[in-house]
């Protein structure tokens, strides 16, 4: 199955899901759909046209919106399902109940971005240290790191 | 009665700080949790702020064992971007350089695994030859760990006849000590012993929690990136994708040593035909606005790099996810009904000699809580009983 008969079986199973799709280089897939769909949506992928592999979900922070990706393998190339949702109301559903092995790339995205994810099995922090103080996400633009002053015990001499 | 065990972040066993938390049930994890972050370096933050250029280097960084995995994935991505065509030869000795790190890296677990399991000499005999890849990719590079090879466009150095032939000598050793371990490593029982039906991950646990590289592959799953997805040369090299089917730390280990004898071949196939040209051709400062998703096989399994170009010399965005992280939801899995096998050193800790102090067992019922005497006739059996319920080994050979 070429990239161009991928496209047209999932334009046919998605339908009004799929707002979007393009195939801008040989073996990428991008597809977007909106945020309500997204778990119907990554469901159907699943079980009619067998995407199961998600190698990973990354984030984008886009100054208003939050661009999230959904990159999923198959045998032959790879397809990123795209869906955008307001900086202002960052709130995302988990996708755990479809692909249980995104369980950690969303409690990184919930660390790093700042978005809530409705329905995670297990929403604790899992990469910023336990003093990391609350409402601060690095990955957010807005937020850039600045180095503590160095301090020497006893001053320098 | 269930007990809460913390391993980690900082503990004898563990060479790397990561935090496990082990819910433990007499000898039987029950439930394992898992918290990250003591090695975070904040590196997709900061390859904001560098330049392409830079970039290389600092995804050099994120690993000091498959340090060129992670640069061939950004490169790949960084030259679509910028509409870059690596020369062949470049581009062939770009994954000579890859095979042989897989090669290292493969013989490198090898040896940590025997050490492991309590078979030292193994360990030794490994790490030894491993040195011959180390050397190969130090007169290749010059550079033992962080190579350093891959530039925008191309390779940043190129081997000439001589050091060709010498590393398919080099290669000839290699293939007959694999070979050896190969053997030895199906054949030892006790190794065997040790390793069979250990961190079982059935077929749909591994398809379900998408789990990377041999993980995967000794569960039964034939995904390989080199082959679903080819990128580089892999489209045009012959190799197969290597797999087994006892989905426990053995079939892992069977399917790191085929894997190493089909690297081998991949190298010698790329020396013998090596086209002649220029290594690299120049590359442009900055990359047309634009998103790339690189996908590469690392020694431990996919790796994949999603670059988005906004038009500057720096990226937008690099997200980089590394295998490992693919394989920890499967790891939780694996010791779950598992034994405390794994964390032997918290006991030893406060180095206790029951067993010579006294010649029966005092056991405690977990439920009722009754103290019962135990005779060693009694132990032996039970042990015994114990022992024959353990799952079959299978690709084995028995040689007694």
């Amino acid at each position: 199955m070429n990239d161009l008969e991928r496209v047209e079986r999932i334009k046919a199973a998605l339908g009004e899901r799929a707002v979007e799709i393009t195939n801008p280089a040989p073996q990428r897939i991008f597809l977007t759909v909106p945020v309500q769909a997204l778990v119907p949506a990554l469901e159907q992928l699943k079980t009619e046209l067998g995407y199961r592999h998600l190698s990973t979900i990354s984030g984008v922070d886009m100054g208003d919106v939050f661009e999230i990706l959904y990159h999923i393998g198959y045998v032959g190339g790879n397809l990123n399902v795209r869906t955008r949702i307001p900086k202002a109301v960052p709130r995302l559903p988990s996708v755990c109940s479809v692909i249980p092995g995104a369980i950690l790339y969303e409690r990184e995205i919930q660390d790093m971005f700042g978005i809530i994810v409705d329905g995670i099995p297990d929403g604790r922090p899992l990469l910023l240290s336990d003093d990391w103080p609350a409402g601060v996400h690095p990955l957010r633009k807005d937020w850039t790191p600045t180095r503590p002053e160095e301090k020497i015990p006893g001053g320098k001499s | 009665m269930k007990f809460q065990i913390p391993i980690g972040p900082q503990h004898p066993a563990l060479k790397e700080p990561l935090s496990l938390r082990m819910t433990v049930e007499g000898e039987v994890i029950r439930d394992a949790d898992l918290r990250l972050g003591y090695n975070h370096r904040g590196m997709e933050k900061l390859a904001e702020q560098r330049t392409y250029l830079q970039n290389i280097y600092l995804t050099e960084r994120i690993c000091g064992i498959c340090s060129h995995s992670h640069t061939t994935c950004f490169v790949q991505g960084a030259e679509k971007l910028m509409e870059v065509e690596p020369p062949r030869r470049g581009l062939y000795l770009r994954y000579v350089v890859a095979e042989l790190e897989r090669v290292h890296s493969h013989l490198l677990w090898l040896g940590v695994a025997g050490h492991e399991a309590g078979f030292d000499s193994f360990f030794m005999y490994v790490w030894r030859d491993r040195e011959i890849v180390m050397d190969i990719l130090e007169m290749i590079s010059g550079n033992r760990v962080h190579y350093a090879i891959n530039t925008l466009g191309g390779v940043r150095r190129d081997i000439d006849e001589a050091l060709r032939q010498k590393i398919l000598d080099f290669l000839g050793i290699l293939r007959t000590r694999t070979d050896y371990y190969f053997k030895l490593g199906v054949n030892e029982p006790s190794f065997v012993a040790r390793l069979a039906g250990v961190g079982y991950l059935s077929k749909e646990d591994a398809i379900a929690l998408c789990a990377v590289g041999p993980t995967t592959r000794a569960s039964g799953v034939a995904f390989d990136v080199r082959r679903d997805d080819p990128h580089g040369v892999y489209g045009e090299v012959p190799f197969e994708v290597c797999t087994a089917d006892s989905c426990d730390v053995l079939g892992r280990t069977v399917v790191r040593i085929k894997e190493i004898l089909q690297s081998y071949n991949i190298i010698e196939y790329l020396l013998r035909n090596l086209p002649d040209g220029p290594v690299a051709v120049k590359a442009p400062r900055r990359a047309k606005p634009g998103e790339v998703v690189a996908r590469y096989e690392a020694p431990r399994g996919e790796n994949i790099h999603y670059i988005k170009a906004n038009g500057s010399d720096k990226p937008e965005r690099l997200k980089v996810r590394a295998p490992t992280l693919g394989n920890y939801a499967a790891t939780l899995v694996m010791l779950k009904n598992g034994f405390i096998a794994d964390i032997p050193l918290i006991f030893a800790a406060i180095d206790p000699c029951i067993c010579c102090a006294e010649r029966t067992v005092e056991l405690v019922d977990g439920r009722s809580g009754r103290p019962t005497i135990v005779r060693w006739s009694e132990l032996r059996r039970m042990a015994a009983r114990r022992a024959g319920r353990v799952s079959k080994k299978r690709n084995v050979e028995w040689p007694l």
